[in-house]
């Protein structure tokens, strides 16, 4: 069985670029637009883990974040925030809210976030 | 000014237009802001397409094809660099009034700001060390997120500047006017005493950085040593061209 990928992400390039990427890579991969469709998504399908841009329409990131992080059924799904915000305080924010990790969109390349999700799903 | 304003007609009208300053710088600030976290998410993109077409995720390349993505993938890398710097550079105005000084333990903030460097500067080949001091100081009041800033600009740089072999060491200890003094001691490339005036200027690089490290904007300098002055400390460096430069920034121990 392919581990589950959910990516919440507004951008539908980016979106498309790394869906495409993680698919290769083997993972069954689903996305949302928008933080409430992506909150919802992640309580109706319980995916394996959680991409999570933080500039989102409707719920930011950091209100889905704390959604997962508050429903029983969803409160251990490891969540990597994916964002190009990259203040102390935007990274502090996520850490706190129980991010596992916070990558900046433009520090890394795809291959590596693959790497990233395949470490944290012990794959 | 006309001369039949009394004074406190004048100070109203001082206040006013400072006020609108403050507004238009804000208003520049956020624009420098949003459009370079727009740059940002475009170059994102870019650079995932190029590191997919290098990687093979699209087919297989010729050796030709191969090469000039991985240039067009580095020149994408270069920019990125320039838009980060652009936008710390305008957090950095656009806080400039705006501190929040709150007391905490330099030792363990250095600690932190190296800890981070590890895999740079084992990259690297480049030692650093953390000489700490025997007695203990007093915790300082300071802006804790620009101090790092301070920190990490110049130990990256004198990662950037040393070469495999070298070694960096960072030290501090309480001097004798009630100051904290922060020193960063690298074996890097130094900086030529012809351009020792200019170093800390806005935008200015030295020669040598120029040739060795392309890519930089020449605000890294600039803005550490507007912040170390707005803490009411100084800084100032000793350099060899070939040997080494040691950076030294002050802190007041209260305020």
């Amino acid at each position: 069985m392919p581990k589950k990928i959910l990516i919440v992400e507004d951008d539908t390039f980016l979106q498309g670029l790394a869906s495409t990427k993680l698919t290769k890579e083997g993972f069954a991969v689903t996305v949302a637009s928008n933080g409430d469709d992506g909150a919802k998504a992640v309580d109706e399908s319980t995916p394996d883990l959680v991409l999570l841009d933080l500039v989102l329409p409707g719920t930011d990131g950091y209100g889905v974040l704390k959604k997962i992080r508050e429903n029983l059924k969803t409160h251990d799904i490891p969540v990597i925030v994916f964002s190009n915000l990259a203040q102390e305080a935007d990274i502090k924010k996520a850490k706190d809210l129980g991010a596992n990790d916070f990558m900046i969109k433009s520090n890394f390349t795809l291959d590596e976030l693959a790497e990233k999700i395949k470490g944290i799903l012990k794959i | 000014m006309t001369t039949d304003q009394t004074p406190e007609q004048r100070i109203a009208e001082l206040t006013q237009e400072n006020e609108q300053l403050r507004q238009q710088n804000s208003i520049k600030s956020d624009w420098i802001s949003i459009s370079a976290h727009q740059l940002r998410t475009s170059l994102s993109a870019i650079k995932w397409i190029l590191k997919m077409f290098t990687d093979g995720d699209f087919g297989k390349l010729t050796p030709e094809q191969e090469g000039f993505m991985k240039k067009a993938f580095d020149s994408n890398e270069r920019m990125l660099v320039i838009v980060n710097d652009m936008l710390s550079m305008s957090s950095i105005e656009e806080t400039i009034i705006d501190y929040t000084f709150t007391s905490h333990n330099i030792v363990s903030l250095i600690d932190t700001v190296l800890f981070d460097f590890t895999s740079e500067s084992y990259k690297k080949g480049v030692e650093v060390i953390f000489l700490k001091p025997d007695v203990a100081i007093p915790d300082i009041a300071i802006d804790l997120e620009k101090i790092r800033v301070v920190l990490q600009n110049l130990v990256e740089n004198a990662i950037k500047y040393t070469d495999k072999g070298g070694r960096i060491v960072v030290s501090v200890s309480k001097n004798e006017k009630d100051m904290v003094e922060i020193r960063v001691k690298d074996t890097g490339i130094g900086i030529p005493q012809f351009e020792q005036e200019k170093i800390f200027e806005k935008f200015y690089r030295a020669t040598n950085a120029k040739t060795i490290h392309a890519v930089g904007t020449g605000l890294g300098l600039f803005t550490t040593k507007a912040i170390v002055e707005r803490h009411g400390g100084t800084m100032w460096f000793e350099s060899i061209e070939g040997e080494g430069t040691t950076f030294f920034f002050t802190l007041p121990l209260s305020r």
